[in-house]
């Protein structure tokens, strides 16, 4: 299993880069960047800047949607950031997006399953060089002529969540990026599984990552940290994926309710222990560690250690990836 | 005078960066890096440039806000200048109609383009000031509904290289205090030593190209809207462009280029400068080789 690091695109590139350092540093396998669309930073000019600093370290953009870009605009964005990195370095994270911002900016996800589909079959033709002629719900290219054929392969995973897209995953991706409460990513890995079997593809190059809130606690009162992390997640999970996980959607909907009146601290306030542990991984190093075990044997390939890391971010991404180190 | 070169996207990402460390050490003041839908995105080939240039401005653009939101164009913006420093300026304008409607965006019928253009520019430059960041935002222009809206901006950059129509141009825009604005042109170029009939060829085509993409206004200022229709119903039949441009008026070069031998280039600019123009990007296809680049900036070093 290898470990990754995960970054929002809302970040400061500054910061960003200082963690990219470490990670190159530390071997690790890869930075996949966030698409957070409601700040003011590009997330393919940030996987350029890491792409173009760093030498061995890997990008991937995990995710964005081609419900808020133009889908000509996400190929040749994937094509350029391929060609900066070479072969491999670069992998396309897709998904839907995330629900409050799609509500923000007015779009209806409708059918997001033919919309991933259409999208990953107009991507694999783009990057090909292909003359794309496609004119159906989202999409609407007539003779579009990709003159950017990327020279390799450029691997597209989903951050997708609910079933159907789960299944859609393992139908067409090349690998995918679960996020959710730990009972939930065990049952999306089987789905997955089951939906490459069903498909007649080999699961032998698909990747399956996982990105599940991380917190290295030193002391007791970085709990605080944890929980409100915790209440942020839970208020932006959709109901069929807390169903998946067994969690009352009632005791859910509540957090999310007193997240919108009162804010993070009074949705914090009703984070019990059995939902930090089902939704977050947290504790020293090694308890860190032992979890990410726990999902390498779940048959999970890659684990991405991201937001919030700690109360000192940049020390705890050193600690984890050194004890990583040690581990691996 | 300020001189820029313009950098084709269309080529890798290596060789444009070889060619814009190139304009830098020649001394020129900008590379600009156009976004084309088909070709390589412009953002992410301008990270590449800043990562081996230190002092050359880079230019972004032309960008338009139908194909981005105001939030992504300051976004990209706002992520070079934190990256590389404060060397980033912005063209904004629609954008090549053609190359637009293929990936379903339709001009005609979006409606109120101007407002619309005068509504990003005001959104983008909101986002850039709240994180801080000063960017000069241009407008890329040609017919007279864009050159209306030109003083919005912190400079117009105009499409055409004909010093008659940049006069027109210029006239059109009115006079403005020369600290509040600046008036420039980007315009596809050939300037060369030796004449290399590829490189024309080049020239003509994209000519042609620009031609169907112009406003039926210019077009019919240049008496050339018949034939241009013509070309346009052949372009859309699926006739090859370069079919095209042989057979279309070679004034086309004339209006739409620089094409000049450096014993004209002196005169040339001097009738820009007149005009009020202090700012040439010399566009596709100067950029043919790093030759065509050496060229170029002998001619204007000699200029000088």
């Amino acid at each position: 299993m290898q470990l990754a690091i995960g970054v929002t695109s809302g970040m400061k590139l500054e910061h960003i880069l200082k963690l990219s350092a470490v990670a190159e540093k530390q071997g690790l396998s890869r930075m996949w960047i966030g698409d957070d669309i409601s700040a003011p930073h590009d997330v393919f000019v940030s996987a350029s800047a890491i792409l173009l600093k760093f030498k061995k370290l890997h990008v991937g953009i995990g995710v964005t949607s081609p419900l808020v870009r133009n889908i000509s605009t996400i190929a040749r964005a994937a094509a350029s950031l391929s060609e900066i990195g070479g072969h491999k370095r670069f992998t396309l994270g897709l998904g839907v997006g995330g629900l409050q911002d799609l509500r923000r900016l007015g779009i209806n996800a409708t059918n997001p399953r033919d919309m991933l589909r259409n999208a990953t079959a107009l991507l694999n033709a783009a990057l090909k060089g292909e003359t794309v002629m496609f004119i159906k719900g989202n999409f609407n290219l007539t003779r579009y002529r990709a003159r950017y054929a990327s020279e390799h392969e450029v691997p597209i995973f989903f951050g997708v969540r609910g079933p159907k897209l789960l299944s859609l995953a393992g139908e067409i991706s090349d690998g995918v990026i679960l996020s959710g409460p730990k009972t939930y990513v065990r049952k999306a890995v089987s789905l997955v599984h089951e939906a490459i079997r069903t498909s007649g593809r080999s699961a032998k190059n698909f990747r399956f990552v996982v990105w599940v809130p991380t917190v290295l606690v030193k002391r007791s009162g970085d709990l605080k940290l944890v929980k409100s992390t915790v209440a942020f997640v839970l208020a932006d999970t959709p109901r069929e994926v807390l169903e998946l996980a067994g969690l009352r959607y009632d005791d859910i909907n509540e957090i999310r309710e007193v997240y919108q009146k009162r804010g993070i601290d009074g949705a914090s306030r009703l984070i019990t222990g059995s939902l930090l542990d089902e939704v977050a991984i947290y504790g020293d190093s090694p308890k860190i560690l032992d979890e990410f075990e726990m999902l390498r044997e779940s048959g999970i390939h890659e684990v991405v250690f991201g937001p919030p890391y700690g109360i000192r971010p940049e020390a705890a991404v050193n600690e984890l990836a050194e004890s990583w180190r040690r581990y691996s | 005078m300020k001189y820029g070169l313009g950098v084709n996207v269309n080529e890798t990402i290596h060789d444009t960066v070889e060619k814009s460390a190139l304009a830098e050490r020649l001394g020129y003041d900008y590379v600009w890096v156009s976004d084309v839908p088909e070709q390589r995105y412009a953002p992410v080939v301008a990270s590449a440039i800043a990562s081996r240039t230190k002092r050359i401005k880079i230019g972004l653009g032309l960008l338009s806000p139908f194909v981005h939101s105001p939030m992504q164009i300051a976004s990209s913006v706002i992520t070079l200048v934190e990256t590389y420093g404060n060397r980033f300026e912005l063209c904004l304008g629609p954008g090549d109609r053609n190359q637009l409607r293929r990936i379903g965006i339709d001009l005609s019928q979006l409606g109120g383009i101007s407002e619309r253009l005068l509504a990003a520019r005001r959104d983008i430059e909101n986002v850039l000031q709240k994180q801080e960041v000063k960017c000069a935002i241009w407008l890329g222009a040609q017919g007279p509904k864009m050159l209306g809206i030109a003083r919005s901006f912190d400079g117009v950059l105009l499409n055409y290289g004909s010093p008659d129509l940049l006069e027109w141009a210029v006239d059109q825009i009115g006079h403005v205090k020369a600290q509040d604005f600046e008036f420039g042109v980007y315009a596809l170029s050939y300037v060369y030593a030796k004449h290399n009939p590829n490189v024309y060829n080049l020239l003509k085509a994209s000519c042609a190209a620009v031609a169907l993409g112009a406003s039926r206004s210019i077009l019919k200022k240049l008496s050339i809207y018949k034939e241009v229709a013509k070309a346009r119903r052949e372009s859309e039949a699926g006739v090859s462009l370069e079919s095209i441009s042989a057979s279309v008026n070679t004034r086309l070069v004339e209006f739409f280029s620089i094409h000049k031998h450096p014993s004209e280039l002196n005169a040339y600019l001097a009738k820009l400068s007149k005009i009020g123009i202090e700012n040439v990007v010399f566009g596709y296809p100067q950029d043919y080789s790093k030759m065509t680049v050496r060229e170029l900036s002998r001619a204007l070093r000699s200029e000088s």
